[in-house]
């Protein structure tokens, strides 16, 4: 027989003016190999089919099940009940618009994130729909595919004592983002266009460094490696003013 | 279709001030690291025998190098202050959805961004108060500085002043490795661990330090 669990879930509708945030106890019996995803869809088919949380993929792939659990953002697909002790709190990510119970809006936030960090392969060459593809090197292409893994679930922004204080602060996912388009070869900008885009107390040097988004990174993205990169890259396209002018490359 | 990559580093949106304000926060804060671990090493220089402290203290003066570097330190102290606190959460809000945060997620690096900005504060009032008096009552030989040390109310000072500037310094050493990207993911366990070994290192030297001076005889 498995552990008895006490969830502790926060509950809330902001649309229902009567409805007043609140957490609400459940009690379930652990199965064997049970995720929180598993019990979260067990609780709302028995015991209140008025919960409210999303997921899609249930693989870590889509990132929508990213919550607060016992304090820390994470995916709850990707965590497993054994690993967390009886008592489980499950809060909303922070930060995000609130939906209702668990779910929030992140998508709001991504799409307007992705512009301001002008989100895409700047290029002035025109696309040939008949050339055949230019040839990446493997090892950079895995690179940038590194990066590129990121799900947008939200954990390393929720994670973030900056981005909490600071609702303007573009996070480490929009850093990491920019990050990406830094070391692929198709995209013309300059350090000192990226700087445009990230060079601010809301970009790079608002990072103060608390490195909350490295250590709940679903997806383990280098995070605390790339925020050191930009943040120097950066700053030493601005100190290169200092130079002589003939010197500036 | 026009080309949206082209920019002039000249004209800035924004500038770069951000960046200038970063480079000086972590060039004063670098400062001051390194000042702040010699500053302990050279006064524990009593525990090899008073003539070694008074010897060293005596140089800097003879050199100017107290009269002129003393003040030139203090206003790069006072610089720092300013520029780290534009990243204090000032505002009630701020201050709520930190705090909220930080209970929520009991993460070590969390808090002990709270343990650089309380102690920032406090070393901000008691440093000032220090290097007034240590700066006012030039020159400075053990006697001197013992028998302050064995006047009550500098004694608590110290006790205060000592564990929270090592601290402060020894947390700031580490973000600023994290922050500009010298420590890496593969190297910040080891770093950590090293760094807490050399801040009790340091407390430990000064604790001695202090006890030193608590046992010299003051006419």
């Amino acid at each position: 027989m498995g552990r008895r669990l006490q969830f502790n879930i926060f509950r809330h509708n902001p649309l229902d003016p009567a409805s007043t945030p609140h957490m609400q106890p459940f009690i379930m019996e652990e199965l064997p190999n049970m995720t929180l995803f598993i019990a979260l869809n067990k609780l709302r088919e028995e015991q209140d089919p008025g919960l409210q949380f999303e997921f899609c993929c249930r693989a870590a792939i889509c990132g929508a099940c990213a919550m607060v659990i016992n304090g820390k953002p994470g995916l709850a697909c990707r965590t497993k009940t054994v690993d967390l002790p009886e008592e489980i709190n499950l809060l909303p990510l922070p930060f995000f618009k609130l939906v209702g119970d668990l779910t929030v809006d992140t998508g709001t936030w991504f799409r307007d994130m992705a512009k301001r960090v002008r989100s895409w392969v700047h290029t002035d060459k025109d696309f040939d729909p008949k050339a055949q593809e230019e040839r990446m090197d493997n090892a950079l292409a895995d690179e940038i595919y590194e990066l590129d893994r990121c799900v947008e679930c939200g954990c390393c922004v929720a994670a973030c004592g900056t981005a909490l204080m600071r609702p303007d602060f573009l996070g480490a996912v929009a850093l990491n983002r920019v990050a990406r388009f830094m070391i692929d070869p198709r995209d013309q900008r300059t350090d000192c266009d990226y700087f445009s885009v990230i060079g601010s107390d809301e970009g790079i040097f608002g990072c103060m460094g608390l490195l909350g988004c490295e250590d709940v990174c679903p997806k383990q993205i280098p995070l605390q490696d790339q925020l050191g990169m930009i943040r120097r890259k950066l700053a030493l396209a601005a100190a290169k003013n200092f130079l002589p002018r003939f010197m500036r490359s | 279709m026009s080309n949206q990559s082209s920019c002039s580093c000249t004209a800035q949106p924004q500038g770069f001030r951000a960046a200038y304000l970063d480079w000086a926060q972590m060039l004063s804060g670098a400062a001051l690291v390194i000042f702040m671990w010699c500053h302990l090493l050279l006064v524990s220089s009593v525990l090899l025998g008073q003539g070694v402290m008074n010897a060293i203290a005596h140089f800097f003066e003879a050199t100017y190098m107290a009269q002129v570097g003393g003040p030139i330190l203090f206003l790069i102290f006072v610089f720092h202050f300013i520029l780290a606190a534009r990243k204090m959460p000032f505002r009630s809000r701020e201050h709520e959805a930190y705090f909220e945060h930080a209970k929520r997620f009991k993460h070590l690096d969390t808090w002990l961004w709270v343990v650089q900005v309380v102690s920032a504060v406090i070393i901000l009032v008691l440093g000032s108060a220090h290097v007034y008096t240590v700066l006012s009552n030039l020159p400075i030989t053990a006697v001197r500085s013992a028998a302050r040390v064995q006047n009550g109310s500098w004694l608590f000072l110290y006790l205060v002043l000592l564990p929270l500037t090592e601290l402060h310094v020894g947390i700031g050493f580490y973000r600023i490795g994290v922050k500009w990207g010298f420590i890496k993911r593969s190297t910040r366990k080891g770093f950590h661990a090293k760094e807490n070994l050399l801040t009790i290192g340091m407390i430990a030297i000064g604790v001695m330090t202090l006890v030193r001076f608590l046992t010299i005889t003051v006419q």
